[in-house]
């Protein structure tokens, strides 16, 4: 995984901090920590989210 | 939709005296519907097959009827034949005639001789080369072999998904080390007869009292990790007034105990009567009083009817036991379509094809939640739906919305894709029940641990029997029976005749 600090902002220019961010998913509600810009409030979701656990919580919920 | 007649539907069925294919249709009358047929030699046959406590059209989510010329040598061409719709998703293996009870309702043919472990390796290489399916070990009853932990051990080696005994639990109470040599060799799980949770029923259903020897055989497999799946034969006025009871005391043995699978009693094999109609009880009828009887833990919203086999053939929800007891529901609810979108399904198909998919090459500006403000890196867009493809973020003021369609996957929707989801849920996940206490449900990984230490299926399948045989239904059913080195549907493998059925 990608260290937050590692990344930047496109429009502010500054490094994102790991935040608790909660999730929305099909309706349920999930809280982790994801990357976010401090000053206009960006989350950066990367590709092991996605394809690794949020693909494993769609599998739960899906039920197929 | 229905004509004059109250006729909604047409099919084929088969004359119940001679198995003879006939025309059949569904009608409703008298607060029913019933499946209804004549036999030029045997007169008219009626049946209920839904009682309209829930809407039949939404249940049945879109499947086709059977139309003029379609499956034409249904049911008598089985070996899965070439027009059959389905995959082998489980296949059942019947591995002794013999049986240490004399139940009033069974389906097995207790006439076949004692098959030896060669023919059964044989068997076995047969059904792994089916395409991997979830292997179940049946009977009468299997565990009364003694080298039963060496079949489970071979079809593991070949490849079997998963390996499920089917037992009334005796021996398992009874024989610990048996049950460590059947964990030792890889068993997945067991289904066990559980119809109740007083002892009356089990001398109605079974001969004698039971109970104290369940709950041991349970014991056992949780001592050795193996996942135990009650299944109720359901008979109206034996034990419909206990659905939650059984269900109550399954989610107190969890995560020992992976759910309940309900089984509607079918007039197959062997049984008391010929049915009447009260004697049929169906699944709408299972699933409102079950959600009654729960005491407000579940609700119909938690469950779908089957989509890997046809609608009228059971329903499934998915749950998670949560610390204090209670059930948090995972399936989405029949009326949405499966990719999550709230689009009703199409009526040809149970999911909205892909129109709520966002677009695959979206801009790099403008983030999808209509904002304006500017998505990240290469991010694709929804366009302003609050609906993603992969790898697309979305700011949403803070709170991120993130909802992949899965009509991809749910077009794709296969046995096999079925029988891993189901198969995985049924099993015991030590490491995940190590990791799992004292997390919070609420946080992604303390959500993904308990759903795989802690899940929980409440399901039923209502078989068919020469009454209310459905070709419809029979044609897409994935559960198939080995016998006499073919592989064949479930209930036509067990189909009887009235009349040679009960003597
Ligand atoms: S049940 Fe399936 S395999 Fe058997 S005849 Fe009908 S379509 Fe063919
Ligand atoms: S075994 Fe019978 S009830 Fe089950 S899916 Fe097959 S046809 Fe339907
Ligand atoms: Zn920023
Ligand atoms: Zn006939
Ligand atoms: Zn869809």
């Amino acid at each position: 995984m990608i260290e937050a600090s590692e990344l930047q902002c496109e429009r502010c220019g500054v490094a994102l901090e790991l935040k608790k961010t909660y999730f929305s998913y099909l309706g349920h509600a999930f809280h982790t920590d994801l990357p976010r810009c401090p000053v206009c409030g960006q989350v950066y979701i990367d590709e092991e989210l996605v394809k690794g656990r949020m693909s494993r919580v769609e599998r739960e919920l899906e039920d197929k | 939709m229905s004509d004059a007649q109250g006729v909604i539907r047409h099919t084929v069925s088969v004359c119940p005296v001679c198995l003879r294919r006939i025309p059949a249709v569904q009608r409703r009358h008298d607060g029913a519907v019933w499946l209804e047929k004549q036999c030029p030699q045997h007169g008219f046959f009626s049946t209920p097959i839904w009682r309209d406590k829930l809407d039949l059209e939404l249940w049945r989510a879109g499947v086709k009827p059977l139309m003029e010329g379609e499956n034409p040598h249904c049911p008598h061409g089985c070996g899965i034949c070439p027009d059959h719709k389905q995959g082998t998703c489980c296949a059942l293996l019947e591995v002794t005639p013999r049986c240490n009870l004399a139940c009033q309702f069974c389906f097995a043919d207790d006439e076949m001789p004692e098959p030896d472990l060669g023919q059964l390796r044989a068997a076995i290489d047969h059904i792994a080369s089916a395409g991997r399916p979830t292997l179940q070990l049946s009977g009468g009853e299997p565990s009364l072999r003694d080298d039963l932990p060496e079949l489970v051990a071979y079809a593991k080696q070949q490849g079997c998904s998963y390996v499920q005994l089917n037992s009334n639990g005796l021996r398992l109470a009874e024989d610990e080390e048996y049950v460590a040599a059947l964990a030792e060799a890889g068993l997945d799980f067991v289904f066990m007869q559980f119809d109740g949770t007083d002892d009356g029923v089990y001398q109605q259903l079974r001969g004698r009292p039971l109970l104290t020897e369940k709950l041991r055989a349970v014991e056992h497999c949780d001592a050795h990790h193996i996942g135990v799946t009650f299944v109720p034969t359901v008979v109206r006025g034996v034990n419909t007034a206990q659905l939650g009871d059984i269900l109550r005391l399954a989610v107190s043995l969890s995560p020992a105990v992976r759910g309940v699978h309900f089984q509607p009693v079918s007039f197959l094999g062997r049984y008391p009567a010929a049915p009447a109609a009260l004697d049929r009880y169906t699944l709408d009828e299972l699933l409102t009083d079950l959600v009654a009887q729960s005491g407000g833990r579940i609700e119909l919203a938690n469950f779908r009817s089957s989509c890997c086999d046809h609608p009228l053939c059971g329903f499934h929800g998915g749950f998670i036991v949560l610390e204090d007891g209670s059930l948090l529901p995972l399936t989405q609810p029949q009326q949405t379509c499966c990719c999550g979108s709230d689009q009703p399904p199409q009526p040809e198909q149970s999911c909205c094809g892909g129109s709520e998919r966002a677009p695959q090459s979206a801009l790099q500006e403008g983030c999808c939640c209509g904002s304006g403000k500017t998505a990240w890196q290469s991010d694709n867009c929804c366009s302003g739906q609050l609906e993603a493809t992969q790898q697309q973020s979305c700011c949403a003021g803070g709170e991120v919305q993130v909802l992949p369609c899965a009509c991809d996957e749910i077009s794709r929707t296969t046995a096999a894709q079925n029988r891993e989801y189901i198969g995985r849920r049924w099993q015991r996940n030590l490491q995940a029940e190590q990791e799992s206490n004292g997390q919070d449900i609420s946080s992604l990984s303390g959500f993904l641990t308990r759903a795989r230490s802690h899940a929980f299926t409440i399901s039923a399948m209502a078989f068919q029997d020469a009454w209310n045989l459905d070709i419809e239904r029979l044609r897409q059913c994935s559960l198939h029976v080995y016998a006499d080195g073919m592989l064949k549907p479930f209930c036509s493998h067990y189909l009887t005749a009235a009349e040679a059925a009960h003597d």
